[in-house]
């Protein structure tokens, strides 16, 4: 149960995020997910919890070890996120995170 | 100089550039590396343009199923070299130019070598260990590597200036599982028409090139964005590269 009250703590201070994929993943998961988290999260947890939303989504972005694979694009406010960071590199209230994946038809 | 007969045929656009630029473009040589979806448009507007030397190569023949997007090849080409249907329409596109077309497999080998003293490199590959290759050659020459690439009815393209923007590596370290990918013909339409503006642009030394950007198109949204990429001190490719200050053709 949760309270409204004024004397509320039991809430935990929430973060305002947007999501965009790009590609093959925006066909999957759609795009401009808005998104409350709990302040602190890692930018990782924060992609696999809406990437389950759809099976094929996740298994686009992610390994069967749920790690990105190798080929998947991350940045954040426009500046590339290293796959490898992601899971200690934590989203604050207002950041844009992209993810996509290389476009390789001709 | 030009013909009474190229005057004509290059008015319009003299109109925009002047006879110098149209010299400019005469005296170009682009290599187009693939015949395919990208290729067919990047190919037929640069070759209608005037670019004096285009050299295209590809390696497979014609597939029925090529023809949703494959522009220049049409209905009776099927089975035939993709090179020689290429060089037949290209150059009764504009027989004032002059086509190279090489049936040949793209690889660590020859790349250097066929592409040679070209001035500029378009990328209509369909995979990346071969886009990787052109990125290669593209640092190695210092020559520029217009990129684009599809998906259904996405698409995406840069321009890459070694030494002064991002390279191919730089922006995709590493390359995506290949797959036998969904595409509508309008789609590399686009995102050619986006690379052979690019070219016209750099042998022209106008405008703002598509640099340290990412151009992405989302067909089904009809919307067209772009992201800053940066260069990666670190990248295998051109890591080791000193900044240059220089992103035209020299005059
Ligand atoms: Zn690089």
């Amino acid at each position: 149960m949760r309270w409204y009250g004024k004397e509320n703590t039991c809430e935990e201070e929430e973060v305002m995020v947007k999501i965009r994929f790009f590609a093959r993943f925006r066909e999957l998961l759609g795009t401009d997910i808005m998104t409350d988290v709990v302040a602190g999260t890692m930018f990782t947890p924060l992609i696999t919890t809406i990437a389950k939303k759809n099976p094929e989504g996740y298994a686009a972005i992610f390994d069967e070890n749920g790690a990105f694979h190798e080929f998947v694009i991350l940045m954040k406010n426009g500046k590339r996120i290293e796959i490898a960071d992601a899971a200690k590199t934590m989203v604050v209230d207002g950041d844009e995170i992209a993810v996509f994946p290389p476009v390789a038809g001709g | 100089m030009f013909s009474e007969r190229e005057l004509e045929r290059y008015k319009r656009q003299i109109m925009s550039f002047g006879e110098e630029g149209q010299e400019r473009l005469k005296k170009s040589h682009i290599f187009i590396a693939g015949a395919g979806g990208l290729g067919s448009p990047v190919s037929i507007y640069l070759a209608v343009a005037g670019v004096g030397t285009i050299t295209i190569v590809d390696m497979d023949v014609v597939d029925q199923t090529n023809l949703n997007r494959q522009i220049l090849h049409f209905d009776r080409d099927i089975g035939r070299k993709k090179t020689a249907s290429a060089e037949e329409k290209l150059q009764e596109l504009n027989p004032d130019i002059t086509i190279n077309a090489i049936d040949v497999k793209i690889d660590e080998s020859n790349a250097g070598k066929i592409i040679g003293r070209a001035d500029g490199i378009v990328d209509a590959m369909d995979n990346y260990p071969t886009r990787y290759l052109l990125n290669d050659v593209a640092i190695a020459k210092q020559i520029p590597l217009f990129h684009g690439g599809i998906r259904g009815f996405y698409g995406q393209a840069t321009t890459i200036i070694p030494g002064t923007t991002p390279c191919l590596k730089c922006i995709f370290p590493k390359a995506p599982p290949s797959e036998v990918f969904p595409v509508v013909g309008v789609t590399p339409g686009i995102i050619g028409m986006v690379q052979a503006t690019e070219v016209l642009k750099y042998l022209l030394g106008i405008g703002e090139l598509l640099t340290g950007r990412l151009f992405i198109w989302d067909g089904m949204q009809a919307h067209a964005e772009e992201i800053c990429v940066e260069r990666n001190r670190a990248c295998e490719a051109c890591g080791g590269m000193a900044k240059k200050t220089r992103a035209r053709k020299k005059k």
